[in-house]
């Protein structure tokens, strides 16, 4: 076991962990942040998507030893003040949301998405959350709800 | 806050308040901040961790399992196999078929044979890895023609063909000759998986009123409850089966999954244990769509209008049954399609063969049925020159006619209306197809 | 052109429920606190379709509450009672019903205690979004939580259960002749695919899916799942296939079992088509099973209206049908 001191969500978390543990384990298992889900565990499916320094990554098969002095990102961090961010209302109420398993890991990969590019295209859009499988909703109300935060035409 | 369709007036202005409203789902905003707790969220404490040792074979007899060295492990809390179950090893949904572990055989690459709980995922993860199975092979049974092979050997008492269920209406022969266009065809499906962005997922517990409390990813409690009580040898109401927030489902929750096998290491290690299949665990032992064989011939006048049907469809449930005799028997029901056939031969066979288990999955046969039956509709319109829209039209069920079964329609028959929708789409976005 | 593209429909009947003689039922309990709030214990699990949201519809509907007073408990077999499982298309359906009945017996028993406090017949009364009104009047008399707190304070009930039983005899074991399902789904799509001649590989363009809601509860929630059932359809007709060599599984990881993702899903354009069905919760029909069944008959349909080959066999990989291609090429019937 060693010590870390992990910068998640603007906080200090200290937590013991083997270093090769996975980031998504310790959010998840130690820290008991647990918005982040676990679909595959194999990098495949998208569901654990955080942000390391502003970038979208698998937190799944990242291990915890090598994100020491970065900042993430977890769902938990994107209401501001107690509200939600926009992504996260937009989803709610434009039926992008089923079964919601991948609903974390979409919001994730559509921030980092608006943080690069605020205004994206469908075709953008739908690139940009290529990694993320949802199975329930066919991908639609979900470009639509990012279409929608983004503030872009909605075919 | 969600706003009801009309404000004004307190009498209704619209029919309704919130029937045909679009109002958000209940439970989506928790799933949008991530703070639905889904079962592998769970945590208690004192919580084990569970995996499964599979059989890994599609076919064998068992010698023996030595687990040994997997109770060597440190961390390992239980090593469980068969001859630990207190009560019957025997579950499922239609016919008990199912081992909780293996006993006397392995039927399929994905029986469960051990069990294992320890204090980490990984020591469990290390424990099965070093269980050792003697096996003695058998000739597996790998295809719905093997199954159908009298001297393949019997995967269960009764032999390879579960059931065979007939459809039978009006005249064949004079279908037949009614016909002026005859097409047969024969059609094969292959094996999918749900593949529910949440894995089969369990945590059981015994509450402080000696309650096996078992928190599941489930798509019904009250079933899995009636399957576990036997198995465990508990009373139903010393078994609570709790619907945690499911992610996904599309059929594969509707088995046992993770219930029973959770529960009983519960039981054995008085700790709570949690039980998560990995990706791989649920791609090997998920009960997947049936793979199908369809041989279908089907007629009709130069007007277009159906004179006969006559299939035979043979379904692959696998090592085990689940509710694959009744998937089959409705992939017969609608083999038909929602048209007025007034001739029909359809016979239906439930087939086991040692690969993987097929059960509900979205769509319940029905799918693999209309494959078949709207490409026979196709190859029809196509040889009699009419539109694949208008020989559907000219042969959708209405109120006043009857199914395959003989079900006459009331004023909730849409068919006609759905077509008539795409009909009016092609036109106005100027869709035509290429080849009629 | 290496490209050709075509056209395909598919259409489909779907038995609504269980069928064959099976336990078919619905039932939940209602009860509403003094503070005019609702608890709706459905034994029905939502897998994400939403029949948590259908049933807070129809229960605030019925009872005439605002939608965010309602809370619905998730299937327990502690607290909720057996509503049958949540698959054949059935949970709107069969349930919808079933908390229809409950909460029209609460509505009952509020309406008699509010006529006993303004001295009025109950059938003069209605409640809409937590108020109670006389009928046709715009400005409420009291509201649903002052009545509740009555109907406590009294002693009485303010709690109800319903029950629906959907089951249906088998059908005949030797002609399967017999009314098979209490009702029926309906639906129709349409697919537009791109074939590439050189390569086998099929590109969804398009799809449109014709679905016989009976009554959209929740429109955006049936446009969820004919998009999702639409999507599925997509994999299972191209894509997604266990391999297994000698039973045992080859495609256990996600890597090598491939789902659609959101570029191999075309935009998937929804018309709910409504056709009022009798024995339905406000006329609706089951429609999950229904948005994905069409799927894989109207994109193989459509493979053959772009390269007249008809393509018998799933998944339509690009390897089955640059080999199907390949073949009729041999055969001199296929025109480049
Ligand atoms: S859990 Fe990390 S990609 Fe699937
Ligand atoms: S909502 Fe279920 S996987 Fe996306």
């Amino acid at each position: 076991m060693e010590h870390y001191s992990l910068k998640i969500n603007g906080n200090v978390y200290e937590t013991d962990a083997e270093p090769f543990e996975s980031l998504l384990d310790v959010l998840r298992e130690k820290l008991r942040l647990t918005g982040s889900k676990k679909g595959c565990d194999e990098g495949e499916c998208g569901s654990c998507t955080v942000l390391l320094d502003g970038k979208p990554v698998l937190s799944c098969i990242l291990l915890v030893s090598d994100v020491r002095e970065k900042e993430v990102l977890t769902i938990e961090g994107l209401p501001q003040g107690g509200e939600p961010h926009p992504i996260q209302v937009e989803m709610t109420e434009r039926g992008g949301i089923q079964c919601g398993y991948c609903t974390p890991g979409i919001i994730m990969s559509a921030y980092a998405l608006l943080q690069e590019n605020p205004r994206p295209s469908e075709d953008e859009i739908r690139f940009a959350i290529a990694g993320n499988i949802c199975r329930c909703t066919g991908y639609s109300k979900i470009v639509e709800a990012l279409q929608a935060a983004a503030g872009t035409p909605i075919r | 806050m969600a706003q009801p369709e009309q404000v004004t007036s307190a009498a209704q202005s619209g029919p309704y308040d919130w029937i045909g409203s679009s109002v958000p789902k209940v439970d989506a905003l928790d799933k949008a901040l991530g703070i639905t707790q889904y079962v592998g969220d769970m945590q208690m404490p004192g919580m084990l961790h569970a995996r499964i040792r599979w059989s890994g074979v599609p076919h064998a007899v068992i010698r023996g399992i030595d687990t040994s060295d997997a109770e060597k492990v440190p961390g390992v809390r239980a090593v469980l196999t068969a001859g630990d179950i207190p009560g019957v090893n025997r579950y499922g949904l239609a016919v008990q078929d199912q081992r909780v572990l293996a006993d006397d055989k392995v039927r399929s690459a994905a029986d469960p044979v051990a069990l294992v709980a320890a204090e980490t995922e990984q020591a469990a993860e290390e424990a099965i890895n070093k269980i050792k199975l003697d096996l003695e092979p058998l000739r597996p049974v790998l295809s719905i023609e093997d199954a159908l092979d009298p001297t393949a050997p019997a995967i269960h008492e009764g032999g390879n063909l579960f059931a065979r269920t007939t459809v039978r209406k009006g005249d064949l022969d004079q279908g037949v000759r009614d016909s002026d266009v005859i097409v047969e065809t024969t059609y094969r499906t292959h094996l999918m998986d749900h593949m529910a962005m949440e894995t089969e997922s369990s945590l059981a517990y015994m509450d402080p009123t000696g309650v096996l409390t078992i928190i599941t990813s489930t798509q019904y409690p009250y079933r899995d409850r009636r399957q576990i009580a036997p198995a465990l040898n508990l009373s139903m109401n010393k078994v609570r089966v709790v619907q945690a927030p499911i992610g996904g489902g599309f059929g594969r929750k509707d088995d046992i999954t993770s219930e029973i096998h959770a529960g009983l290491l519960a039981l054995k290690t008085h700790r709570p244990v949690r039980l998560i299949y990995t990706r791989q665990d649920s791609l090997i032992a998920n009960t997947k769509r049936h793979p199908m064989l369809m041989k279908f011939r089907t007629g009709a006048r130069s007007d277009g209008r159906l004179t006969f049907v006559d299939a035979d469809i043979y379904g692959d449930t696998g090592a085990y049954l689940s509710l694959g005799a009744f998937v089959i028997k409705k992939a017969g029901i609608h083999a038909c399609g929602p048209y007025d056939v007034p001739n029909i031969r359809v016979d239906t066979h439930t087939l086991y063969t040692n690969n993987l288990s097929s059960g509900a999955m979205r769509g319940f046969g029905v799918l693999q049925a209309a494959m078949a039956h709207e490409s026979q509709m196709d190859q029809l319109a196509h040889r009699l020159g009419i539109s694949p829209i208008d020989i559907r039209l000219i042969n959708t069920l209405k109120p006043g006619l009857a199914t395959g079964t003989g079900q006459v329609m009331d004023e909730g028959c849409g068919i006609e209306a759905t077509v008539l929708r795409i009909k009016e789409y092609m036109e106005s976005h100027d869709l035509r197809f290429a080849r009629s | 052109m290496t490209k050709k593209r075509g056209l395909g429909v598919g259409s489909m009947f779907y038995g609504i429920g269980y069928g064959f003689n099976r336990a078919d039922i619905g039932s939940a309990y209602i009860e509403m606190a003094d503070d005019g709030t609702t608890t709706v214990y459905s034994g029905a699990c939502d897998m994400g379709q939403g029949i948590m949201t259908v049933v807070a519809q129809v229960a605030a509907e019925v009872v005439g509450a605002h939608i965010d007073t309602i809370r619905v408990v998730a299937a327990d077999t502690t607290s909720t009672p057996d509503a049958g499982p949540t698959s054949g298309s059935r949970a709107t359906f069969v349930q919808g019903i079933a908390v229809h009945e409950a909460a029209s017996d609460l509505h009952d028993q509020l309406m008699q205690t509010a006529a006993g406090m303004f001295e009025c017949e109950k059938d003069e009364l209605e409640a809409h979004n937590g108020d109670v009104y006389l009928k046709g009047a715009n400005a409420p008399i009291a509201s649903l939580a002052e009545v509740a707190a009555r109907v406590h304070l009294l002693g009485g009930r303010c709690a109800s259960w319903g029950w629906h039983d959907n089951s249906t005899a088998d059908v005949d074991p030797e002609t399967s002749q017999g009314d098979a399902y209490a009702s029926y789904g309906w639906a129709t799509q349409l697919a537009e695919v791109e074939v590439d001649t050189e390569t086998g590989h099929v590109k969804v363009l398009k799809i449109v899916s014709a679905t016989d809601a009976g009554k959209a509860i929740n429109p955006v929630a049936v446009e969820g799942q004919i998009q999702g059932g639409a999507a599925m359809g997509v994999g299972y007709a191209l894509y997604e296939q266990h391999i297994l060599d000698q039973g045992v599984p080859r495609t256990d990881s996600m890597a090598f079992y491939l789902v659609p993702t959101s570029m191999d899903v075309p935009e998937i354009q929804c018309e709910i088509v409504e056709v009022f069905d009798p024995k339905g919760p406000f006329g609706a029909k089951g429609i999950a099973e229904p948005a994905t069944v069409p799927t894989t008959p109207a994109i193989l349909n459509a493979i053959y209206d772009a390269i007249g080959i008809r393509i018998t066999d799933t998944p339509a990989t690009p390897e089955r049908v640059f080999q199907a291609i390949q073949e009729a090429r041999a055969r001199g019937e296929f025109e480049d």
